[in-house]
């Protein structure tokens, strides 16, 4: 029968597109850096979901193409197609599979929403302080005020975020994850800084008129570099 | 000066300027009394009068207040707000046909298209490069802007327009249940659209058409134009969902039973049960956020015990129906057209319809999806991402109930199907870039960022705009009696479809490097993708010339059509193109589906009933 040779080839074509899709994206770096252990758990995301995203994307691209190729009709042609108005089987599959496939994803979502919000103490405190338009950052264990948020590398830290006026977010894209500011409450997120270098925190909420200056540095230092930071950060001793 | 004298536009005019006084009357009062008065105060009550008085002018009213004061009703004026075929004036007054306001609705979402479009250019001409052009107030005015008239446009285009003018005619009904309500759902809306687009001579706002507090509760008089738009078009939506409720629920032609609702008609359904139950929300969110800047009232003022996050609450409890009232519309008007021009019978019929109402019914459980950084509570991130993705199990039996139809079809590739293609390979990109962002882990990563530009143009546009242009050219020929130019039709699509995507897929990349939505100006390594993005979307533009010269040209002089040209089998192409004002001489009765496709095998097999015999 040419309609079951149609679906046969259409499905071997939809297979091997699949699979190159997928050699592809498993040879692509996603996220473009990644410096936290936050963002390692980000970008695990990222890559199992782009990889379940590719059969699905041939899924339309390829019956379409094909039918738009082997199924086109000519202008002049006034013939109907055959009156098949559903597939019983076909339909309760395509059901019960994306279903499936959903269930699946928000199960790993789930392992990797507690990976990043739960887990351990943290063993620094930083508050990241929003105004409308700047950062600042207080280290009230150590006493210290900064404009530019320096962490120690392979620690685990809790930044604490408020804001006195708007919303703001706290997004720094190395580590992967951001958090927004809420005046009236207390926010925050854990990162742990795996990978020493200078990057960007950005306010990622609308906040008005400096909203696009809303910037800060961030610095990832080894742990005797960030001590000897503090120590210069401290006021000094009478 | 007869036209003063006469209810119409011109008396409309007059009306809301006159209501406008009245309004802000007291309020200057007030303040010559010394009391605490804001301008904003002025712009509230001159703006509920004004709406007032452009409605009594425009004789939106007139019918009403008869009733009221014990007139009788007049049969010569209520036939002649039906309008008469042929008088180009019926389409520049309070006109109660359902195919003169959806006109009103279609040509109207067009221009906001093409407004809010030029105002997509000004804010790439600032992103072409590094570096600022224009201060930061005006780019966030622009940029708001942009926002909310393109939303108004997704939510009216299809429903009020192609909605308006084909769900009677689908039905077999004469016309909506409530024509004058029909009417006045319309006619609410040029006093708000006209406040929104001006809202730069207020002072302009800068919240994005999110409109979170505490920012808008500080953001200039512009804001308020904001809300009050907002407000207004809530209302006209309301009204609008009963009418088409009612409608399809008590003026369906004899025969036409649930299961043989042409999809377009169930898709509308959907929609507006939607509308009916998410709208009132926004609006009371709106209203209180009104309060909060005018009345000292504090429901989202923090410092004064407010909630800033109950306000996204409220707002994403509309805003995410919102994106499937845009959305199931365009669903509808895809899988209308599909089996027109597969000629076979839509696929698994009535297993798309349950995925649209199981499409309204999750659409209410997913809205906080927005909100996974606000700093809302970390569990309940967990059910809402688990619903958010159930909503691609009916999303995605649309794309198998448009496979199914073209498969083994014997498919035309005139200029709609072209549309239900592009419609096919953008959609499926919103959609699963949709997962990215309801997935937890790295909605962390992409939230705020171009990712979700990129995303949500992919589902708008992918969406509803194809939808739209689907619709558009499928039902033409009814609407105007004339055929469109394929060739031009083809060229449109090609160069749209090309430009679009040349323009959103980057995003998606500048969103991954950490590019903030809503900014002005950005690192210097993003400024080569930034600038092909910019030049890309000026193609855009130019590409919708190419249908406005089609449409303007079709319309004029293009060729006559006729009654059916596509050789469908649903209602509408039973009557004549364009169809006579009260659609049908004899109500007709509905012996079969609207999808029968290769079973009868000479065209339409729903014929107007009665003695006529076409
Ligand atoms: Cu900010
Ligand atoms: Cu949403």
């Amino acid at each position: 029968m040419t309609a079951r040779r149609d679906l046969a080839v259409a499905v071997a074509i939809w297979a091997v597109l699949s699979a190159i899709g997928v050699v592809v994206v498993l040879g692509t770096q996603i996220l473009p850096v990644i410096a936290s252990r936050e963002a390692e758990v980000v970008n695990g995301a990222f890559v199992m979901l782009t990889v379940a995203s590719v059969p699905i994307l041939m899924l339309v691209v390829v019956p379409s193409a094909y039918s738009a190729i082997r199924f086109r009709a000519s202008d002049d042609d006034e013939t109907d197609g055959p009156p098949i108005h559903g597939h019983r089987a076909f339909e309760a599959g395509w059901v019960v599979v994306s279903l499936v496939l959903v269930i699946g994803l928000a199960a790993f979502g789930t392992i990797g929403l507690l990976e990043i919000r739960g887990g351990p103490d943290a063993d620094l405190e930083v508050r990241a302080e929003s105004t409308q338009w700047a950062w600042e950052f207080a280290y009230p264990d150590l006493g210290v005020r900064s404009k530019e948020l320096v962490l120690p590398v392979d620690r685990r830290v809790r930044i604490t975020i408020v804001s006195d006026d708007v919303l703001h977010s706290f997004y720094v894209p190395a580590f992967g994850i951001k958090q927004d500011a809420v005046p009236g409450r207390v926010t925050y997120l854990h990162v742990t800084p795996t990978v020493t270098g200078t990057y960007g925190a950005q306010c990622a909420e609308l906040c008005g008129l400096g909203h696009t200056k809303m910037v800060a540095g961030v610095a990832v230092l080894e742990l005797s570099e960030f001590e000897a930071w503090v120590a210069e950060q401290q006021p000094q001793q009478p | 000066m007869d036209r003063w004298r006469r209810p119409g536009l011109a008396r409309g005019v007059l009306g809301g300027v006159a209501g406008f006084a009245v309004g802000a009357l007291p309020i200057v009062a007030a303040a010559q009394l010394g009391a605490d008065i804001k301008p904003g105060h002025g712009l509230a009550l001159g703006y509920i009068g004004a709406q007032v008085g452009w409605l009594l002018g425009l004789g939106a009213l007139r019918f009403w207040t008869a009733w009221a004061l014990g007139r009788a009703a007049d049969p010569v004026d209520q036939a002649a707000a039906h309008g008469r075929a042929g008088d180009w004036t019926r389409y520049f007054r309070f006109t109660t046909d359902h195919k003169v306001i959806g006109l009103q609705y279609l040509i109207t979402s067009f221009v906001l298209f093409l407004t809010a479009g030029l105002l997509a250019m000004v804010l790439r001409l600032e992103l072409a490069q590094p570096g600022r052009l224009m201060d930061g107030d005006t780019y966030n005015t622009v940029m708001s802007t942009h926002g909310i008239v393109m939303i108004v446009v997704a939510l009216i285009a299809i429903v009020g327009g192609l909605g308006n003018y084909f769900v009677p005619l689908m039905i077999g009904a004469r016309d909506m249940a409530f024509p004058k309500v029909n009417a006045l759902s319309y006619w609410l809306l040029p006093p708000a659209l006209l406040l929104i687009v001006a809202n730069p001579l207020l002072g302009g706002f800068d919240t994005g058409w999110t409109a979170y507090p505490p920012l808008s509760q500080q953001a200039n008089l512009g804001q308020q134009a904001f809300i009050l738009t907002f407000i207004t078009l809530g209302v006209s939506s309301i009204i609008s969902a009963v009418n088409f409720l009612v409608t399809v629920a008590r003026m369906r032609a004899p025969g036409m039973s649930l299961t043989r609702m042409p999809i377009f008609v169930w898709a509308l359904t959907v929609t507006t049960s939607i509308v009916l139950v998410a709208t009132s929300v926004v609006a009371a969110g709106m209203t209180m956020l009104l309060f909060d800047r005018l009345l000292g009232t504090a429901f989202f003022r923090p410092s004064a015990g407010g909630d800033p996050i109950l306000f996204q609450h409220l707002f994403w409890f509309y805003s995410h129906p919102a994106v499937y009232v845009m959305a199931v519309p365009a669903f509808g008007a895809v899988l209308e057209v599909v089996p027109v021009f597969a000629r076979k019978p839509l696929f698994a019929y009535r297993l798309a319809v349950l995925s649209f109402i199981g499409i309204g019914v999750l659409s209410f459980m997913v809205w906080a999806h927005h909100m996974f950084v606000s700093g809302m509570a970390d569990y309940f991130h967990i059910p809402i991402m688990i619903t958010t993705e159930l909503i691609s199990v009916p999303t995605g039996i649309v794309f198998l109930s448009a496979l199914g139809t073209i498969w083994l079809g014997r498919i035309r590739f005139a200029t709609p199907m072209l549309w239900v293609f592009g419609f096919l390979w953008n959609f499926v990109i919103g959609g699963i870039t949709g997962v990215f962002l309801a997935d937890v882990p790295t909605d962390l990563a992409l939230s705020d960022t171009y990712f979700v530009v990129a995303h949500f143009h992919y589902t708008i546009v992918g969406g509803m705009v194809y939808g739209l242009f689907a619709g558009t050219y499928y039902w033409f020929p009814k609407i105007t009696g004339r055929l469109m130019d394929e060739r031009l039709g083809r060229a449109h699509f090609w160069w749209f479809t090309l430009a679009f995507n040349a323009t959103f897929l980057p995003m998606f990349w500048l969103g991954l490097q950490g590019m903030r939505r809503r900014v002005a100006d950005y690192p210097a390594d993003l400024a080569d993708v930034n600038l092909w993005t910019s030049v890309a979307s000026s193609t855009i533009a130019l590409s919708t010339l190419v249908f406005l010269v089609n449409a303007i040209r079709s319309w004029a002089r293009g060729p006559k059509a006729s009654a059916n040209p596509w050789r469908a089998h649903t209602l509408e192409w039973q009557v004549a193109s364009p169809p006579p004002v009260e659609n049908f001489e004899h109500l007709p009765t509905v012996t079969a589906g609207p999808y029968e496709y290769g079973v009868s095998a000479s065209g339409p097999v729903i014929r107007p009933g009665g003695a006529t015999g076409h």
